[in-house]
């Protein structure tokens, strides 16, 4: 099954110090090396301060821009995993390079819909809900907004570029690792605030472009950050 | 019909472990070993109990499981129409369970698995390996109904969705695993045997199952010495379960317990395990050692200190804890003399972990009542009293408050 990992941390205003980056770099291409077979998908997160929130779904958008700043912890990256159970998923989850001074969250997902483009450029659109009202996948409700998500990725046409509803909050589990030691918890990292319950693709020209199309989505909160292009993934 | 009882609590971990590898599903394993024992209590009180009660019940669940899903997925959902392919072609590759004791294991890791919080594990590991009803989890855990059965529910819905696997972890895991499943197994006697809060200060169900999970343990894993440290501990503590409280409902210290009424028995298992514990590295040797020390003391007055605080030593170097550090400090004022203990208090005193508990204040109390303060005794017990225990442990320091105000 699949399974999406966020890696979150703390996020510096500072241009990164070369030699710091190039060595965060290796570690990347290290943990893609080991990881290759189990990698679906992927790519580090442009500075949030780049990204844009978007309120009040496609009847009623309101557009913010970035950083957010109630929390400490930032969304600077993904993954998409395919692992036999989530054991194999925690134990790739532990190599991300982020668990070690961050955390990295793994959520199962519903179903897996795969980017049909290459991802360079693209944006993710983080679908973030109050973690009270998250709907349990297989109700009435949850197939409801599922078909309007299939029915906005149709209407997006070539722009929706793959995506996955994930399972409710209290199925995922967070990784960290501090002095080599593996810490899990159960349920996302920051307890309490909003959490993401599924994401799209965007493969968009621009950042209007991409507020535009994801003005359409509905959700009562988008987070639309630009993915690096760097993971070649 | 208590006959049928103690035939249930037997065979109820087995088999629900049994139909849990057979289906997959932990919720069909726990509704079909229900139907299975809603039916053996029909035909069973009629008929007497078959010589295979185990084999029966896993038969008839696999039955009722069988029923279940080929009526449900006469209905649309694919889902489940995937789940009778996959079981009846396991059933086929498998025939009937057999493998009952890895079955066993196989859930106390699941249920113990790190990605869910140790109260869930506990919770799910009463219900499904115990087979206590979720009226008695939540009477036992003085929690509601309604909140262990969600804390229940969620567990399993993430065992499922998450796909967290029904096995035992593969080699190279078990020993980050091992830990989480001991460590639920002591939380089942630490709940039952050092109630913190409610009437009583023992909950026997939890104890007694503690005992069994313990044993289980170090007979499906007798390489894991921590194991058996652990069975050792909870075996000597349990051994002084009938001597912990008095005929008024109070607490009874260690040094008022009649040592006549241990239980001999247990203290003798316990011993036989603590030799088996030698070359543990986790939390539950030391306490094993000061356990078994206070065990084979005569008489309290013989009580060896040195090794006790040589114990507590250890357990603060392997576990950092202020609790430790607070009790070690009384050991140390018995070994040392109070105006020692009291500084080795002072140390830990202001540790925010203890700021709610009444540890500190009541060791306090001890060791100033026994260095003959009286009057500095009274006022820590009286706060060790504003901090809420357990009915039993009230009571008991309601008798301290009375003593040292007469004699100071």
């Amino acid at each position: 099954m699949h399974y999406f990992a966020l890696l979150l941390g703390p996020e510096s205003a500072d241009a990164p110090d070369p030699e710091a980056a190039a060595a965060e770099m290796a570690a990347y291409e290290a943990f893609h090396a080991k990881a290759a077979p189990a990698i679906r998908g992927g790519d580090a997160l442009t500075p949030s301060a780049a990204g844009v929130r978007i309120t009040g779904g496609p009847d009623a958008p309101v557009v913010t821009d970035g950083p957010f700043a109630e929390s400490a912890e930032v969304a600077g990256g993904y993954y998409v995993f395919e692992a036999e159970n989530l054991d194999e998923a925690l134990a790739l989850a532990r190599d991300i390079p982020a668990a070690k001074y961050g955390a990295v969250e793994v959520w199962p997902m519903v179903h897996h819909m795969p980017p049909s483009q290459p991802l360079a450029d693209n944006w993710i659109a983080l679908l973030l809900e109050p973690a009270d009202t998250v709907l349990e996948p297989g109700t009435e409700e949850w197939n409801e907004l599922a078909a309007q998500h299939a029915q906005f990725a149709a209407d997006a046409g070539v722009r929706a570029n793959g995506g996955a509803p994930l399972h409710p909050p209290s199925t995922a589990t967070t990784v960290r690792v501090r002095d080599g030691e593996v810490l899990l918890t159960d349920g996302p990292y920051v307890e309490g605030a909003e959490v993401a319950n599924g994401y799209h693709i965007l493969n968009v020209s621009d950042r209007d472009e991409a507020i535009k199309v994801a003005s359409m989505i509905p959700a009562k909160t988008v987070e639309l950050r630009q993915l690096m292009g760097i993971s070649a993934l | 019909m208590t006959n049928l009882d103690g035939v249930f609590r037997r065979e109820w971990g087995p088999a629900v472990a049994a139909l849990a590898r057979w289906s997959g599903d932990l919720t069909v394993a726990e509704d079909a070993v229900q139907e299975a024992f809603a039916e053996a209590l029909r035909t069973w009180t009629r008929d007497g109990v078959p010589a295979n009660a185990g084999g029966w019940i896993v038969t008839v669940a696999r039955n009722r499981a069988l029923d279940r899903l080929r009526r449900e997925s006469a209905r649309p959902g694919k889902e489940l129409a995937a789940v009778l392919d996959d079981i009846t072609a396991r059933t086929d590759r498998q025939g009937v369970p057999h493998r009952v004791r890895d079955d066993e294991l196989r859930m106390m890791f699941t249920c113990a698995h790190p990605a869910l919080d140790p109260q869930p594990q506990l919770a799910l590991t009463l219900r499904l390996i115990s087979g206590l009803t979720v009226t008695e989890i939540a009477r036992a855990l003085l929690q509601s109904e309604a909140a262990v059965g969600q804390r229940i529910t969620r567990a399993k819905n993430k065992i499922r969705h998450a796909n967290i696997p029904l096995r035992v972890p593969p080699p190279e895991l078990l020993p980050e695993r091992t830990p989480h499943v001991l460590s639920c197994i002591y939380s089942v006697f630490t709940e039952g045997y050092w109630s913190t809060a409610g009437p009583s200060a023992i909950r026997d169900e939890l104890c007694d199952e503690a005992v069994r999970l313990s044993a289980e343990v170090c007979s499906l894993m007798p390489d894991v010495r921590d194991g058996d440290a652990l069975a050792s501990l909870i075996l000597l503590h349990d051994s002084r379960r009938s001597t912990r409280v008095d005929a008024d409902g109070a607490l009874v210290p260690l040094d008022e317990q009649n040592r006549g009424r241990w239980d001999r028995a247990r203290i003798a298992r316990g011993l036989d395990r603590l030799r088996h514990a030698a070359g543990a590295t986790g939390p539950y040797l030391p306490q094993a050692v000061i356990a078994a020390t206070h065990a084979t003391a005569p008489r309290w007055e013989d009580t060896d200190w040195a090794t006790i605080c040589a114990a507590y030593d250890r357990l603060v170097a392997i576990t950092a804890s202020p609790v430790a550090r607070a009790n070690r400090a009384l050991a140390v004022g018995f070994r040392d003399g109070f105006d020692a203990g009291l500084a080795a208090l002072d140390d830990v005193a202001d540790d925010p972990r203890l700021a709610r508990s009444n540890t500190v204040a009541s060791i306090r109390a001890d060791l100033l009542r026994r260095a003959g303060r009286n009057a500095e005794a009274h006022h820590w017990y009286l706060r060790a009293l504003d901090r809420a225990g357990s009915d039993p442990a009230q009571r008991f320091l309601r008798r301290r408050v009375r003593e040292c105000a007469g004699g100071s």
